[in-house]
């Protein structure tokens, strides 16, 4: 459908601050995002520095924030830190680079609209997250310490009787803010795609991205509501003395039930892993189709597959609750549709593999990353056979085999999608290309890293090590883990230090990188083939009408007439008798002369 | 279950990778500390069903981890731009289908399967088996009450009742005989624990308000540790305590004398050392 | 652009707001979904509810103050569509009837909360009373919420900025309003009914 073109902002406020323009509200998105992977990613060298040397001073960090100790971490300051690590990396980083950027940023030019459906609510949910992460930083300034029950966030503990002063209660607050944010969205992106796919965009012919997307905002419109009802209460017993979630000797027989805050959490909380790693799968599966040359195999398997997954992601959130005491007959239930996800996570997985599978593999730095995502997500989803199945779970339930696993699959897949997605579509927002060496040593330290670490931690957790000790030594059946987890925290650190390269090439490349072509990569979708680099205001003059979906590669006939492997989502194609009618596309580029 | 001893006996030969990681384990008067990576030793009379199930599971996921690594590595050299010219297959022909489906069903059927069967059965027959246990006369009863950041223990003195003067209390420290069930009570007084006893693969979350159980039976004597699982505060890291399976006449011995030591101590005005319940049970 | 060209897209355009506030709507009922499985999830667990030695809820006031609100709703109803008729003076004195019994709805809850209060249960009063307040406390903001868009509307109709052709900024609040009344509805019914 047609939307009306907006006359460009000119002041610089409504330009680049107060925008409505869905790419520069990607852009505030990705930049707040990355701020916050980077705090994040340094909580997270905290962690691993007290685990490789207890209770010693930490460099720099430590010099900076932990005056008062002589820079060694405390078991409260580890609290909290860990804390602060889960929550930031969730809501604050995974979420707005991945959702907020990408989703904002590919959504409107791959299904050929000119803004999302309501541009200002747009704005509004970047402005409600900016505020929930003010109320983050606020966090770490309160008095008594930032937030420290966990990111899950489970009462007792998180109420005032585990955790005292203004910290927990930012946190809660933030969360609440952030959902109202995510939910804005969310709406935005499921109706833009509803209503304003190009002509002739019909529903299988959209590009899995967008599957990925709108099947994740919809879990975020249904799920994170529950997440906010819960984190609403939990400041309702912060801060009104309710007794919703507080039990036990605190308040008698008249209390609440703390078990009820586990149950809204992970009814949120299940959904939300796959929020995190749908869109991944979508920009994956386009990916390794584009640049293995090759059509994504059985395109139609793959939707149904992540629609199937979206799905059965609302009936299995008990599997996280296995040993709180559930009813064996629920738990059997919920055991049961949890293993049954494997079927579509599997046809999800080979299709990835069999559109590589004689392609013409081209290992550009987004294709590495994509690759590297199939890696670890394979590696992730194998290990967590052993969480979905209540018998070995009762082992391995609370250790760091289940940091090991969600790592792998939320953690180190979103981040490795994530950085596919940043290359792959980084000459689109910023018109420059980035440099493909820099990227290749990021991709190779990442990959390499994240293995070395999280399969660290599914070793020590493998061998009892619990979650979330400060000091896991003092246990004498895991003392002789020392030296792993040492070995393991170096590999964190080599993992933090490659991002430095990201960090230099990103800048380098924003601020003096070689002009992007229009459509560097030679792939078919709207936003290279009809969007300059980077697009005009309202993305399209003319919004074209869509005839194919948008893996049409390796056809020899197409390469016959045309002289390239590839036809975009808008040329007439072979059964055209006319070829002047593809007048005004872009002239296609000779592939075939490389 | 034939079938069902059959594949265990196939898979026996792959969990002695497993079983080669972990050193044989010495009998001393403290907790021993453990060595190699893979499970710590086990003791309890059932874990070697979830050892095996996780075995078992390492064994399948490992070939397939393998297979997924070889294809992508094969894909990216093999098929790379330089060497091979890319096939137009959009993958719907019924083939390519069935293909994917039939992956997909097999995985399903073998290695969730596999899980799911031995796990239910398992937990039917065994782990969630409670009447057998309760009826058993051997049968040891403890109610554990968590708190910030201790394990508070009871069993019934010779009365068999929970929360009188003979009971016997102790402070993160229990004492088992070997070859008996024991059947643990556990709740919590303030936030969520979870009790834990990697060495006999047994575990359950603390939860206030609520009354939850295990059961578990020692097979060789010693003493291992006691953790808890769930985060609970600053000092959660230090929430731990012993388990001493002892043999079944040092059991009795100590039962017998801290029951009257118990009893000894007993001050009618604590209210806060009567935590006690009575036994819940089925 | 004459009128007749300008209406087509407008009324596409119409519907996506539509369908963009029923999504919202149902994010909406999703979190009073989780609130109503909290307390059905608290009730299921308790022996006894209300639990023992807990002061009755009155049902009197609160029932007179749903029929305020369902008339609330019938007074939005109503100015919708004499608008849609083209009597927007009409429309002007319906809002300010909907504002009006929106405003007593609040002051009523008021009172009852104080009468609740006054006989001893408090959000502290264990999980009934963090069940009562903390549920009719995250509904009345709503409707405190809903008043503020109503008033607001209702400055819009007087300075004449809605018409016949342009009914959609008006019926937007009022999918909200009527979305408010129908959880309070389920709330009553709950809370002082069952």
């Amino acid at each position: 459908m047609e939307q009306h073109i907006h006359p460009e902002p000119k002041a610089f406020i409504w330009k680049y601050v107060f925008s409505i323009d869905h790419k520069v509200i990607a852009k505030q998105f990705l930049w707040t995002g990355l701020m916050f992977l980077a705090l994040g990613g340094t909580l997270a060298m905290m962690i691993r520095w007290q685990w490789a040397y207890p209770k010693t001073a930490v460099p720099v960090v430590g010099a900076l924030f932990l005056s008062h100790t002589g820079g060694a971490i405390t078991p409260p300051t580890y609290t909290s830190i860990f804390t602060m690590h889960g929550l930031i990396m969730i809501f604050w980083a995974i979420t707005p680079i991945l959702i907020g950027a990408f989703g904002n940023f590919c959504i409107p030019l791959m299904i050929g609209a000119r803004d999302m459906a309501f541009p200002k609510l747009n704005m509004y949910s970047y402005w409600m997250f900016f505020a929930s992460s003010v109320l983050v930083i606020l966090s770490f300034t309160s008095q008594l310490g930032a937030a420290s029950a966990g990111w899950t966030t489970y009462p007792p503990l998180s109420t005032n009787v585990g955790a005292p002063g203004w910290g927990q209660t930012y946190m809660a607050l933030a969360i609440f803010a952030t959902g109202v944010s995510t939910i804005m969205g969310g709406i935005n992106y499921i109706v833009t795609v509803i209503r304003y796919r190009a002509p002739g965009m019909t529903w299988f012919r959209l590009p899995l991205t967008i599957w990925g997307m709108w099947l994740t905002a919809i879990l975020n419109v249904l799920f994170v509501p529950v997440l906010g009802s819960a984190a609403l209460l939990l400041s309702l017993d912060r801060l009104a003395g309710t007794h919703f979630f507080v039990a036990g000797a605190a308040v008698g027989i008249q209390g609440g039930d703390p078990m009820l805050f586990q149950h809204l959490f992970w009814i949120f909380g299940h959904p939300e892993v796959y929020i995190l790693i749908l869109p991944v799968w979508g920009i994956v599966g386009d990916i390794l189709s584009f640049f293995s040359r090759k059509p994504a195999f059985w395109y139609k398997g793959s939707v149904f597959a992540m629609i199937a997954v979206t799905v059965l992601s609302a009936v299995v959130y008990g599997h996280h609750m296995y040993q709180t005491g559930m009813a064996p007959l629920l738990g059997l239930g919920f055991e049961m549709l949890t293993l049954a996800i494997s079927v579509p996570a599997v046809v999800l997985f080979v299709n990835w593999l069999n559109t590589i599978w004689k392609g013409s593999l081209r290992l550009e730095v987004p294709m590495l990353f994509a690759l590297g995502m199939v890696f670890v997500f394979g590696a992730g989803g194998l290990t967590g056979l052993l969480l979905g199945t209540i018998s070995t779970d009762i082992y391995l339930h609370d250790t760091m085999y289940v940091v090991g696993h969600f790592h792998l699959t939320m953690a180190a897949a979103s981040f490795l999608g994530s950085f596919s997605a940043l290359y792959f579509w980084f000459p689109k927002m910023y018109g420059k290309q980035m440099d493909q060496n820099l990227g290749k040593v990021h991709f190779w330290g990442s990959v390499v890293f994240i293995t070395l670490v999280f399969g660290g931690q599914l070793v020590a957790g493998y061998s009892g090590q619990h979650r979330r000790l400060f000091e896991p030594y003092q246990y004498t059946y895991i003392r002789h883990l020392a030296p792993l987890n040492r070995w393991t925290s170096f590999a964190a650190f080599a993992l933090g230090a490659t991002q430095l390269i990201f960090v230099v090439n990103f800048i380098k490349s924003i601020l003096m990188g070689k002009k992007a072509e229009q459509n560097p990569w030679h792939v078919s979708t709207l936003e290279w083939t009809h969007c300059a680099s980077p697009p005009i205001y309202h993305n399209f003059d003319i919004v074209p009408t869509v005839v194919r979906g948008a893996h049409e590669y390796a056809d020899p006939a197409v390469k016959k007439k045309f002289g390239r492997d590839y036809l975009d989502q808008v040329e007439p194609g072979l059964s055209a008798v006319d070829e002047d009618s593809s007048a005004g596309m872009p002239e296609p580029e000779a592939i075939g002369a490389e | 279950m034939t079938a069902r001893r059959l594949l265990r006996a196939v898979t026996g030969l792959a969990m002695g990778a497993g079983a080669l990681l972990t050193a044989p384990f010495a009998f001393a008067a403290a907790p021993q500390p453990g060595s190699g990576y893979g499970l710590p030793v086990d003791v309890s009379a059932e874990g070697h069903r979830i050892d095996w199930l996780i075995g078992v599971t390492n064994v399948l996921t490992g070939i397939l981890f393998v297979l997924m690594l070889g294809w992508i590595l094969y894909a990216a050299i093999g098929h790379n731009e330089k060497r091979h010219v890319a096939a137009h297959d959009h993958g719907d022909s019924r083939k390519s289908i069935f293909l994917v489906l039939g992956i997909a069903g097999s995985i399903f059927f073998v290695v969730d399967g596999n899980l799911f069967f031995n796990s239910t059965t398992d937990l039917e027959e065994v782990f969630h088996n409670f009447d057998k246990v309760e009826k058993d006369p051997a049968t040891i009863r403890v109610e554990i009450n968590a708190h910030q950041w201790a394990w508070d223990t009871r069993s019934a003195g010779p009365d068999g009742k929970f929360n009188t003067k003979d009971d016997i209390v102790s402070l993160n420290d229990i004492k088992i005989p070997v070859d008996t069930p024991v059947i643990f009570e556990v709740a919590s007084t303030d936030v969520l624990h979870a009790f834990n006893l990697p060495n006999f693969r047994a575990k359950v979350d603390a939860v206030p308000g609520q009354i939850n159980r295990f059961w578990t039976q020692g097979k060789t004597v010693g003493e291992y540790e006691i953790g808890c699982a769930q985060h609970c505060g600053t000092n959660h890291y230090k929430m731990k305590g012993v388990i001493t399976v002892l043999s079944k006449e040092d059991y009795a011995r100590w039962a017998k004398e801290a029951s009257e030591n118990s009893a000894r101590l007993f001050d009618e005005n604590d209210k806060d050392a009567h935590w006690g319940w009575d036994w819940k049970g089925n | 652009m004459g009128d007749v060209v300008e209406l087509r897209p407008r009324a596409r355009e119409d519907f996506t707001s539509v369908i963009g506030m029923m999504i919202a709507l149902g994010a909406w009922a999703m979190m009073f979904g989780a609130l109503f499985f909290m307390y059905a999830g608290m009730r299921s667990h308790a022996l006894m509810w209300p639990p023992p030695g807990v002061p009755r809820l009155p049902i009197g006031l609160p029932a007179l103050n749903t029929a305020v609100l369902l008339a609330s709703s019938g007074a939005f109803s109503l100015g919708l569509r004499s608008l849609r008729k083209g009597e927007r003076r009409a429309l002007s004195a319906w809002l300010a009837a909907a504002a009006a019994l929106g405003t007593t709805f609040l002051a009523l809850q008021v009172v009852v909360w104080r009468d609740v209060w006054a006989s001893g249960l408090q959000p502290s009063t264990g999980a009934y009373g963090s069940v009562f307040y903390g549920l009719t406390a995250l509904h009345a903001v709503h409707v405190a919420a809903g008043i503020l868009v109503i008033l607001l509307v209702l400055v819009r109709s007087l300075l004449g900025k809605y018409t016949e052709h342009n009914v959609m900024p008006v019926r937007l609040p009022g999918m909200f309003w009527h979305f408010v009344d129908a959880v309070w509805v389920l709330m009553f019914v709950s809370l002082y009914l069952l």
